[in-house]
């Protein structure tokens, strides 16, 4: 135990240091600010809207804190783990270490839990200069209720930049050199935080092609304008208006349409990004009725209910994590020490 | 006759196809400097690696220090010290904070630490460098830190793994003095494997050679050297004025020469009956001045390639 103790903190000392944290760790703050700055737009926009809101601002405009977590969000983490194990194999120091009276695998569990313990820091950090700075921009503060979900929010983001640390772990494990583990990194950031969804929508269109018809458009019209509806009447009238120009294709359009959707969803679904939008909207109770599903998008759920929706995601999120992990950690034990490396 | 304190019992490694160590069987005392020989590729790291705990062997046992290296690797590692060839530091830290942290490590208390890198730093002539960090240490002060590193937890064996690799004279005589220093004032057993063969003639009291896995020879230098020459035979070396074919030619016809070297100055002449009076009194008489006459000894380098002539 005290060989991982000792472990963790020089890597976290290590980390606080570097450059590489201090960049990002600047670059998230600077960009969180801004966030808070679209965030209370929206509220002010939309007083019915919750303080949590800050976090998620609208869904269609894109820059919110939880975007900026699914585009930068992989980066973070894998950034700290891409080269912990073969760093110190290519500079010769693992074997001094592995010589010490300390078993292999505290190496590993030190280095990761440095790892959570800096990315902990950089979450709680800007989810409170966010909520921070929201407060007099807003005039009111969160609510206990509030609180609690920021809370929860907060330990979900904890959750899904850990995936990503352990995943460049499991990359700095596997390869020798820093070179592929930061190629490897590269590509899966820009796979999951871009690449997917455009992938998923390509797929879903092939797969469960849309008619390009006039109705199509009108219902893609109104979905984009979606965020000015404020009431069901609004959508109603959208529908209505749609179903005089084409009465009799309408249902069949709109199941193609839903069908087109679920499966791009679904694809999606394979994305720790995708799991934890879904999942922090749904924590921070601002999952808005989808579109054609005719719910209230601004009824919030009670904070009990968005714990247990969000569940499946974080479940699944949970199990990427210790699958990442284990996997590392099975390598590490078995990778032979050898002579010349 | 002090006990073992490396044992191993016909210790295999096998890589796949490959037998990189094969049924090896040491026995070395405490307070020995013994000398682990090898070209590349011989199997030296791997025994290092098994001997240490950190690679399993494929079948066979060892124990160091009377520990078994599977099931109490980690007391080995408490005993037991290695600087690993080509062996790495964190080279953003001091010499003192790499020290401390591997000091941490073996669990030992912080005073107790800064206690022993004071004393660790002077010995390897590192006191005025103990705060620039590793960056800018030359080869020679990184391989003296390695051996400060391998010093702190007090071991009772050190592993050396080429130490001197790439060091400047200078600097390999200096690593020679601590580590034999070091064996004089505390009785540090020392397994130095290196192929540096000098090195090893100048530092080790005993070699084991290691030859494509199997372990060739275990001995002192001396009677490796005794070895090469086959029995009844003696070998004498006289260094000349004056060496020409005639000389040569009436050597070989003494009774008892079985044959003559030159190399420069010296002369070798391989005796079957001992009648060396009868060899010195044929230089005299040709004219010669005998200026040094010994029994041949071998240097280990003939020793070395004598056992690896086959191949």
């Amino acid at each position: 135990m005290a060989g991982v103790l000792t472990i963790c903190r020089k890597e976290l000392s290590d980390h606080l240091g570097s450059k590489r944290y201090l960049l990002l760790f600047a670059l998230i703050v600077v960009l969180s600010v801004l966030s808070a700055y679209t965030g209370s737009e929206y509220i002010r926009d939309n007083p019915n809207s919750s303080f949590t809101s800050i976090f998620s601002g609208s869904m269609n405009s894109s820059f919110s804190f939880i975007y900026l977590m699914v585009l930068f969000g992989p980066i973070i983490g894998l950034a700290l783990g891409f080269d912990a194990i073969n760093r110190e194999r290519t500079r010769g120091s693992l074997s001094v270490i592995l010589s010490q009276p300390i078993f292999r695998d505290s190496i590993l569990n030190g280095k990761f839990i440095a790892g959570v313990a800096a990315l902990s820091l950089l979450a709680v950090s800007t989810v409170g200069i966010i909520t921070g700075i929201s407060i007099p921009m807003l005039g009111y503060g969160p609510g206990g209720e509030d609180i609690l979900r920021i809370g929860l929010f907060t330990l979900l983001t904890i959750l899904y930049l850990s995936i990503w640390l352990a995943v460049g772990l499991l990359f700095s494990t596997m390869t020798k050199s820093t070179t592929t583990s930061i190629l490897m990194s590269i590509s899966t950031w820009l796979f999951f935080s871009i690449l997917i969804s455009i992938l998923a929508t390509l797929v879903a269109n092939a797969v469960v092609p849309v008619e390009v018809a006039s109705g199509f458009q009108m219902v893609q019209g109104g979905n984009q304008t979606m965020g000015d509806i404020r009431d069901l009447e609004d959508m109603a009238s959208a529908f209505n208006r749609t179903q005089t120009f084409q009465q009799t294709e309408t249902s069949e359009y709109m199941e193609s349409m839903e069908e087109n959707a679920n499966l791009e969803a679904t694809i999606q679904k394979i994305s720790p990004t995708y799991l934890y939008e879904e999942a922090s909207q749904s924590l921070l109770g601002v999952t808005e009725g989808g579109f054609g599903q005719g719910g209230n998008p601004f009824q919030a759920l009670e904070t009990t209910q968005s714990v247990s929706s969000s569940w499946p995601q974080v479940t699944v999120l949970a199990v990427v994590l210790i699958a990442c992990f284990a996997s590392s950690y099975m390598l590490f034990l078995r990778q032979e020490i050898r002579a010349g490396g | 006759m002090s006990k073992p304190i490396i044992e191993t019992h016909q210790l295999t490694k096998q890589y796949g196809e490959f037998t990189a160590v094969n049924n090896l069987e040491l026995s070395i005392n405490e307070g020995e400097i013994v000398g682990f020989l090898g070209p590349n590729g011989a199997g030296k790291t791997t025994t290092l690696l098994m001997l240490m705990g950190l690679s399993v062997p494929t079948s066979g046992t060892a124990t160091v220090g009377g520990y078994d290296v599977v099931e109490e690797s980690k007391q080995v590692r408490q005993i037991a010290g290695m600087m690993p060839e080509g062996s790495g530091y964190y080279e953003d830290l001091t010499a003192r904070q790499n020290l401390q942290y591997i000091g941490q490590l073996n669990d030992i208390p912080k005073d107790e630490v800064d206690n022993r890198i004071d004393e660790l730093l002077e010995a390897v002539d590192l006191v005025k460098w103990a705060d620039t960090k590793v960056e800018k240490f030359s080869r020679g002060m990184k391989q003296r830190l390695g051996i400060s590193e391998v010093l702190i937890k007090q071991p009772k064996i050190a592993f050396f793994d080429e130490p001197t690799l790439g060091l400047d004279p200078k600097s390999t005589k200096e690593l020679r003095d601590i580590l034999l220093k070091l064996n004089k004032e505390q009785g540090l057993t020392i397994f130095l494997s290196s192929h540096l063969l000098h090195e090893v003639q100048q530092t080790c009291q005993r070699v084991l050679i290691i030859r494509r896995g199997k372990l060739v020879a275990a001995d002192t230098i001396a009677n490796l050297s005794n070895n090469l020459l086959s029995k009844d035979m003696s070998s004498i070396e006289f260094e000349l004025t004056e060496i020409d074919s005639d000389l040569i030619q009436k050597l070989n016809d003494v009774s008892g020469v079985k044959s003559v070297e030159q190399q420069n100055h010296k002369l070798f002449v391989n005796l079957e009956n001992g009648n060396v009076r009868e060899v010195s009194e044929t230089i005299t008489k040709h004219g010669s001045i005998i200026l040094l006459m010994k029994p041949r000894t071998f240097s280990l380098e003939e020793i070395f390639l004598d056992y690896y002539k086959e191949d």
